[in-house]
């Protein structure tokens, strides 16, 4: 277990609320999700609550109050759409904290994107995956120009379509 | 020097307590020698209690005076289908308590779960203390992973009863996981198959090394091993009904006899292709008594329940969904619990996890151990005994929003401790107080999740509507139990806090049970009987050590002590294992040394309060600290009487017009009609989040959506805040509830105070609020659908999404995709 000293401890409960997800987990923005975990298991070693039960109050209270943080930065970065929407807001200078119900709303939004809004956008889409899957390109994209009847801004859907058109050419 | 801490096993049939010590894990078996202790509790005419196997004797003798099965009921509503189900087949009598919670009757005198389950927890910690021979007063206690805030509270408070400082409570999985795990050095994934008396868990972990990892969790408190039991009592009760003409489910005498016999075929069944069932004089018949014979064959067995074990199955395809992996990615299966022996059980999860099943420790031992294992971690000065086990939240945390919905804060499966903190703000013009609802569980509908407390704060400044902003935080703690603290942002000022709909015991209860003694009882009545004993039997030996723990760890302390090689009374023999009835026997208690640790030990006690929703004080601005207690129990009472109904528990057509009359101890000023306007709060937009914003926590009636708001709507919860705080300040007038009940109770004479909560201040609302959410509108990513007034079809058209569920599930099957929900 990695032993921090007390005064390290104070030191990062005074920056917590400054650090990004990555920092506070000390991983580089492009770590995979291997590496997310290994940080994750680290971070715990030092600042789990359990790990320090002996510990002053005040000092345990400042522990707590980062292993907090650390499971809110694990709780994100460990979903790939949550990520996603973490590193936007980050690029964007918005914050380095993302409320867990935000990150997860973005995720689901980018979720439905990738299998339509809509009922109608789903039946379509579902058809033209199985289409595809036969390789019958001409009855995907005619499904697929259905489905986007319905989801005229679905990107996944223009995606798709764009990647077609050519194909039957 | 403090006293030694365990691990108990809290179990629905069974219980079990084990300690670790030096490195090795023993449990600790019963004066009997038994490594696990029936979780029954029998009061005896004389008013001596009794705990464990001998007391399961009694259920056939005395039905009436024997708790069985309390787990089922711990943290539970009345008004719950759980409780409904055990009031149709328990033997004792379930009878509801304050707050809409749970009691039972035995010999004219009510228990709340909690004290049954001290009671249970004081016998755990008695086997302990005879067998370690020092005073045990720490405590990691197991709950279902499944279990929810309100029945991890309540398990907490029976250790509190039972004189324990409960250290952690801690998931049964988890704890087996750590069982099996601890001190080998592993890197795996695993998953933990635990199907216990009552309840079924499932979680996926990933132990690294001293890290156990748990990914995912999912269960359900409605299954187990009864379940099973009960299948067995269907097929006897029917084929007894046919042959016979005669109902043996209507006489509890026999239905008893039934039960201990179906769970004695089940168990055979663990090791026997093939049972007879034997029950001598069941019945009477016209031509004298009946006797109830029958084989039962393993493959019949498994006919009758098959569906139950899928149902397990199905719950496992959940937890690996949550989890992100496939069954090819586990490398192992512990099974946890007494049904996993049966062959019908392993098989079924043999094919369905495709992996090795892990059985070197005992099904029945393994959370005891792990939870021992977990209570020397914590207590340890060193860290070489250290295990970081880093668990998730079995259920969504939720904050009631407008249109009787409900929404997200926390989502299941995310690790803990977690802390959120979502932004509100006043609605109105100096108002005093808003009033927040907190639910766990799965549904958007608020009224299908659990309700966990109801609550209101006030004391923050008086200012401008928006001008104030309150930080709310929500908290879920390792031990899987919320907090929830507010505070004032602009001065870091607490706001003060009041909780209702809980069912769980106030912290007065608590000390006033603890104060009552009523659970020494059960330690009490044992030493009379080994005073009593003293005269006529030789001094009992001392017991010995349980089995050394060998030095492969966990593995060989799982041998269990076996029955015959135990110290024996007199006059006492070992419960075989297959026999349904038994002789009942006082139970061998305690000597000396356990006299004196069983001694009211107040000192020991820690007198946290137990307030889990509670105001941060001023000075802990970034580090709230546990401040006040909640109000007194008799002030509570009739609050939470007024805020219950129908906000979010449909009272009205649970429990009937007669729970609705009103509480007429409480006096209240109403105040001028305007100043019950429903408070809607505004999220605050949180740095550049995309922040839901109909966080209307206020609860107004006035949905955004107009679609969504009956005029005739519940009245908004703001408004109920607000009329507590102004009944805590000029007590004048009885209160009514703001309900349509209102207008009932309004004929009486208080009519014009009661108009602004009566239901339809809504048009004036709604424009108002509309006003305050429409910038935020832009921040709501989430629910737009939902609340929009653009979209008001939204409802509709969720509906008919999922009618197309199934075309979805097609897409995901045939590319084979990940897509989820």
């Amino acid at each position: 277990m990695s032993e921090l000293a007390p005064a390290e401890i104070r030191a990062l409960s005074r920056i917590v609320e400054e650090l990004d997800y990555y920092q506070l987990l000390h991983i580089d923005p492009s770590a995979t999700a291997q590496q997310i975990r290994s940080a994750y298991h680290e971070c715990s070693r030092s600042f789990h609550p359990d790990a320090h039960r002996q510990t002053d109050s005040e000092l345990r209270r400042s522990v707590e109050q980062i292993a907090k943080r650390v499971t809110e930065a694990y709780s994100v970065l460990r979903h790939p759409e949550r990520r996603r929407a973490y590193d936007r807001q980050l690029a964007a200078g918005s914050g380095v904290r993302i409320q867990l119900a935000a990150a997860e709303a973005t995720a689901r939004t980018a979720r439905s994107e990738q299998s339509g809004r809509t009922a109608q956008g789903r039946q379509y889409w579902s058809r033209v995956r199985a289409d595809l899957e036969r390789k019958d390109v001409a009855s995907a994209l005619r499904n697929l120009q259905t489905a986007l009847s319905f989801e005229p801004d679905n990107a996944a859907f223009r995606e798709l379509l764009a990647e077609l058109r050519p194909r039957r050419a | 020097m403090p006293g030694i801490a365990v691990g108990i096993d809290l179990g629905t049939s069974n219980s079990c307590v084990a300690v670790a010590r030096n490195g090795e894990v023993s449990v600790l078996a019963n004066p009997y020698g038994e490594a696990i202790t029936a979780s029954v509790v029998c009061f005896r005419e004389d008013g001596a209690i009794q705990v464990g196997n001998t007391a399961k004797a009694n259920i056939i003798h005395a039905p009436g005076h024997t708790v069985y099965s309390s787990k089922r009921l711990i943290g539970r509503y009345f008004f719950s289908d759980e409780v409904k189900k055990a009031r149709a087949v328990c033997s004792y009598a379930i009878v509801e308590a304050e707050n809409h919670g749970v009691e039972v009757e035995v010999r004219g005198e009510r228990y709340s779960l909690q004290e049954i389950a001290a009671m249970i927890l004081r016998e755990m910690r008695s086997i302990a203390e005879a067998q370690l021979g020092e005073p045990v007063t720490q405590a990691v206690i197991t709950v279902p992973a499944y279990f929810n805030d309100n029945q991890r509270q309540a398990t907490r408070d029976a250790g509190r009863i039972a004189g324990l400082e409960v250290l952690r409570i801690l998931n049964e999985p988890t704890a087996a996981a750590l069982a099996y795990g601890f001190g080998r050095g592993l890197r795996q994934r695993v998953a933990v198959y635990d199907l216990g008396g009552g309840t079924f868990d499932i979680s996926i972990l990933e132990i690294g090394d001293d890290v156990f990892e748990v990914l995912a969790t999912a269960g359900d408190t409605f299954l187990g091993g009864d379940d099973l039991d009960d299948r067995i009592i269907d097929l006897l009760a029917e084929e007894f009904l046919q042959a016979h003409g005669i109902n043996l489910r209507s006489d509890p005498y026999s239905l008893e006899k039934l039960k201990l016999a179906a769970e004695s075929a089940k168990k055979q069944l663990s090791v026997e292709d093939e049972v007879e069932i034997r029950i001598p004089d069941i019945a009477q018949g016209p031509q004298g008594a009946l006797s109830l014979e029958r084989r039962l064959g393993a493959q019949e067995f498994g006919q009758r329940v098959g569906d139950l074990i899928q149902r397990t199955l199905k719950v496992c395809d959940e937890a690996l969904q949550e989890a992100g992996i496939s069954v090819r990615d586990l490398e192992g299966v512990v099974l946890v619990g007494g049904p996993t022996r049966l062959p019908l059980v392993r098989d079924a999860v043999h094919a369905y996890f495709q992996t090795e099943l892990r059985q070197d420790v005992d099904p029945d031992q393994v959370v005891a151990m792990g939870a021992a294992i977990h209570a020397a971690s914590l207590t340890s000065q060193t860290s070489s005994q250290a295990a970081y086990l880093l668990d998730v939240t079995p259920l969504s945390l939720r904050i009631g929003v407008a249109g009787g919905l409900a929404e997200s804060v926390i989502d299941r499966n995310t690790p803990v401790p977690i802390e959120q903190t979502r932004t509100f703000t006043t609605f109105k013009d100096r108002q005093e107080s808003v009033a927040i609802r907190v639910y766990q569980g799965e549904s958007r509908e608020a009224e299908e999740n659990e309700a966990l407390g109801q609550f209101e704060f006030s004391g923050f400044r008086k200012a401008r509507r928006g001008e104030v902003e309150i930080d709310v935080t929500f908290e879920i703690s390792a031990d899987g139990i919320v907090q929830v603290t507010a505070r004032d942002r602009s001065n870091g000022e607490a706001a003060s806090t009041r909780i209702s709909l809980t069912s769980g015991l106030s912290e007065s209860a608590i000390q006033g049970i603890i104060a009552g003694g009523r659970s020494d009882r059960v330690a009490t009545s044992g030493s009379a009987l080994v005073e009593k004993r003293r005269g006529q039997a030789p001094e009992q030996p001392p017991l010995p050590l349980p089995e050394p723990a060998g030095a492969s760890g966990p593995a060989a302390a799982a041998a269990a002590p076996e029955p015959a090689a135990a110290p024996v009374d007199a006059d006492r023999a070992p419960l075989p294992a297959a026999a349904p009835v038994v002789v009942a026997a006082a139970p061998l208690l305690v000597d000396a040394p356990v006299e004196a640790a069983t001694a009211p030990e107040a000192g020991l006690v820690p007198l946290e309060p137990a307030a889990r929703f509670r105001a941060a004080p001023p000075a802990a601005a970034a580090l709230p600290a546990r401040a006040p207690v909640p109000p007194p129990a008799a002030m509570q009472a009739p609050y939470d009487d007024f805020l219950a109904p129908g906000a979010d528990l449909d009272l009205e057509t649970e429990l009937g017009n007669d729970d609705l009359s009103l509480d007429t101890e409480f006096e209240l000023d109403l105040g001028p009609p305007r100043a019950s306007a429903p408070l809607a709060a505004r999220p605050a937009p949180l740095a550049g989040a995309e922040e839901p914003a109909a966080d209307a926590v206020g609860g107004a009636p006035a949905s955004v959506d107009p679609l969504e708001a009956p005029t005739d709507e519940r009245p908004a919860l703001g408004a109920v805040a607000e009329e507590v705080a102004l009944l805590e300040e000029a007590p004048t007038r009885e209160i009514a509830r703001p309900e349509e009940e209102v207008e009932i109770e309004l004929g009486v004479d208080a009519g014009e105070e009661l108009t602004p909560a009566a239901p339809d201040p809504v048009g004036e609302i709604e424009s108002d609020l509309r006003a305050e959410l429409t910038p935020a509108d832009e921040l709501r990513p989430e629910d737009e659908r939902e609340r929009d007034p653009d979209l008001a079809l939204s409802r509709h058209r969720e509906i008919k999404q999922e009618l197309f569920e199934i075309s979805d599930q097609e897409l995901s099957a045939s590319d084979g995709g990940d897509e989820r929900g």
